[in-house]
């Protein structure tokens, strides 16, 4: 059955997830002026890349990378796909830890750390075991009950605007991309299109269709930078950790039963990491499995939770949260650009083979 | 079987967590005031908390006050004497003593921004009076609902065109931005009301360098074309109100001066006249009154470098970002401002017009 729907929409909010987070602060950060450029930059590799992981698949229809990479051999497995395990457990590390500050930071100032990172872990936890299917028809629940509250939020955001902070548009200066700020932004790029690789052959889709999700995140990387540089200022913006909510807390909408946008926007964010939380979760779980066949889906998750917590309560603050994002850029471009050109360059090996 | 059985009999369990009931306060345990009051001592700050209190048929005011070295210490140790916690989630009016306005607002600022507490829409104010006064006068006066700060700057009771409204955020911003600052409204107690306006403070960097009259903040708001509708001018031969305005802006740029030309369009509408001028008259009047008391405005705002009308905003295009920085200091005071004012008398009232 196609389920090409689950999986774009799935793309989708684990995208806005990750882009509304740090992503704004970092592109702000890594340049003065023209920020289009480092932006653009970004959405090209990200789609380039996105398009060359999906050509490779494309010559092993039904089957996911596990599975491909294992039948070319242990090197492959350990070349590529460990390397893989690490980043995803890395990233869910700093997505729990840092999700649970900034909740801590924005509102709710009193609840203790530990609590926050449990409710982060456990429903992750709880979804994972029940297995891929169950994850992607919780991706379309959780896109018809926020999606629309989102789209709302981005809309009202528009309320303080000021044109005339779109100039000096061009820059020439390209030394942004050698900055840790630019390289750190990369988390939202490159973190999140891995999934496309591990759900076939229980999910399968069509891969022009992945094209509509572009349409819907290219908007989302855009909006996310100009809309606080927009409100405040470059000069003024780089002095916030959330750009994107500080924002969001200038809108005055009298009307409004509500008195702070903010909180629709963050609570369906977290829904959306949560269910990114999830995805990591199964597939770093699929990975053992295939390695250590005999032990239960279940009991590799929750293992891997319980990892995860005790490593998210051995970090103290939000500096070592900075460092981790710099030890993890290592892992995140090797998987940026080994997976999606091992992949296609096995599929090309595979082709003449065959013929 | 016996699996789902221990499934099920754990699941009720967790909506233990859900109350959140190992820190969460109740609404009627928390006390949120809905204006605060900063005043500058010789050393740290002292505090003013407008709490409203539910009274028999009414809504009185509490004033709560408290002295010590940073704001945060200070709302601590009002909410320990208290006996509920102090939540500033719904303050929405700040007022600040004309001291600390003048020694800067950058720390408590930034402050604000920093610990979300206090929300970053809220307005804030300048007290030119003695603000101890202030918010006791305001705990004083009978049948004062508790909300009149709030009321006075809301858009839909008490504000009017010429108080200048501005907010945390956009203090924030002034004391960063490279080219732009902010007016903030000035109050004072007043004889027969309880509020009067003196103008609006000129604020530069988070520190206060000028005060406009009420008038002059009028042009401000036209000029950052928020409605002045309802705005009341008297000339000598007539008094009009106005209907609707709307203000177009050109720059030009050349030998590093910046000109700007902004066109005012008013629309009015006769309410009173003084024997019987014709349109022409008054017209041309109120357009040579608004247009002196605009370029009054600039000249008093070049000189003390404070760019509250954003004109720095138009020249991004023309001036690269590092020159921009020094925009107050070097381009600003070359500024050449020609206003051009146009008025259309919308209509007559109720009367005909039956002058020449």
């Amino acid at each position: 059955m196609d389920r090409s729907l689950q999986v774009v929409m799935m793309y989708i909010l684990t995208h806005l997830g990750l882009i509304f987070f740090l992503y704004p602060a970092n592109i702000i950060e890594s340049t003065d002026q023209g920020h289009w450029i480092p932006i653009s930059l970004g959405i090209i590799i990200h789609i380039a890349f996105v398009l060359l992981y999906l050509k490779g698949l494309s010559f092993f229809p039904g089957r996911n990378i596990i599975t491909i990479y294992s039948s070319f051999g242990k090197v492959y497995l350990i070349l590529f796909l460990l390397p893989v395990f690490l980043y995803f457990i890395s990233a869910a590390i700093i997505i729990v830890r840092a999700y649970s500050e900034i909740l801590t930071i924005i509102f709710l100032a009193n609840t203790p750390l530990w609590a926050l990172m449990a409710l982060l872990l456990f429903i992750p936890l709880f979804l994972s075991i029940q297995g891929v299917q169950a994850i992607f028809r919780t991706g379309i629940l959780v896109s018809f009950l926020f999606l629309p509250f989102l789209l709302f939020v981005l809309i009202v955001s528009f309320q303080n605007v000021d044109v005339s902070y779109l100039y000096p548009i061009w820059n020439n200066d390209f030394s942004f991309i050698t900055k840790q700020s630019y390289i750190n932004s990369f988390f939202a790029i490159s973190g999140g299109f891995l999934f496309l690789g591990f759900v076939q052959p229980e999910i399968s889709f069509q891969r022009k269709k992945i094209v509509i999700a572009f349409a819907a995140v290219i908007p989302a990387f855009i909006l996310s930078v100009y809309i606080p540089l927009l409100t405040f200022g470059k000069a003024t913006a780089e002095t916030f950790v959330f750009p994107f909510v500080l924002a969001l807390d200038t809108i005055a909408l009298s009307w409004i039963m509500f008195d702070r946008a903010t909180v629709f926007f963050l609570l369906s964010l977290i829904t959306f990491i949560m269910l990114f939380i999830t995805l990591v979760l199964w597939k770093a779980s699929i990975i053992i499995h295939h390695s250590f066949p005999s032990i239960k889906t279940g009991y590799i998750v929750a293992a891997l939770t319980i990892v995860i917590y005790i490593a998210c309560l051995l970090i103290p603050n939000w500096q070592q949260v900075q460092m981790l994002f710099k030890w993890n850029s290592v892992l995140r471009f090797y998987v940026l650009f080994t997976v999606p050109l091992s992949i296609c360059f096995l599929g090309h090996l595979s082709k003449k083979k065959v013929y | 079987m016996l699996k789902k059985i221990i499934l099920f009999s754990v699941l009720p369990f967790l909506i233990f967590p859900l109350s959140g009931c190992w820190d969460n306060r109740d609404i009627n345990h928390r006390v949120m005031p809905i204006s605060i009051g900063v005043s500058k001592m010789d050393e740290g700050y002292k505090v003013f908390l407008q709490i409203p209190e539910p009274a028999p048929d009414r809504l009185g005011t509490r004033i709560v006050t408290g002295e010590g070295e940073t704001i945060n210490q200070i709302i601590d140790n009002i909410s320990v004497n208290m006996e509920s916690a102090v939540d500033l989630l719904h303050v929405k009016v700040i007022v600040v003593d004309k001291r600390l306005a003048e020694e800067g607002l950058n720390d408590l600022i930034s402050g604000f921004i920093r610990s979300r507490d206090v929300s970053a829409k809220a307005v804030i104010a300048i007290c030119d009076d003695d603000i101890d006064q202030f918010f006791q006068s305001m705990e004083n006066s009978e049948g004062q609902e508790g909300t009149i700060l709030l009321d006075y700057f809301e858009k839909y009771s008490g504000w009017d065109p010429h108080i200048a409204l501005s907010r945390v955020w956009e203090v924030y911003r002034s004391s960063h931005s490279y080219t732009r600052d902010v007016a903030i409204p000035m109050l004072k107690r007043g004889q027969t009301t309880f509020l009067e306006i003196v103008g609006s403070a000129v604020i530069k960097n988070g520190k206060l360098v000028e005060v406009i009259s009420s008038d002059e903040t009028l042009l401000y708001n036209a000029f950052k074309n928020k409605s002045t509708r309802g705005k009341i001018e008297v000339l000598d031969q007539a008094s009009v109100m106005v209907i609707s305005n709307d203000t177009d802006y050109k720059t030009e740029f050349t030998d590093q001066t910046p000109s700007l030309q902004t066109t005012f369009n008013f629309s009015v509408m006769i309410l009173e006249t003084n024997g019987n001028p014709s349109a022409q008259e008054i017209k041309k009047n109120l357009e040579e009154l608004l247009l002196d008391r605009y370029k009054a405005l600039v000249v008093k705002l070049k000189t003390s470098e404070a760019d509250i009308l954003g004109i720095g905003q138009h020249f991004r295009k023309e001036i690269p970002r590092k020159d921009l920085k020094n925009w107050r200091s070097d381009y600003y005071p070359n500024l050449e401002f020609n206003p051009i004012i146009h008025v259309d008398i919308q209509n007559y009232g109720n009367l005909k017009h039956t002058a020449n």
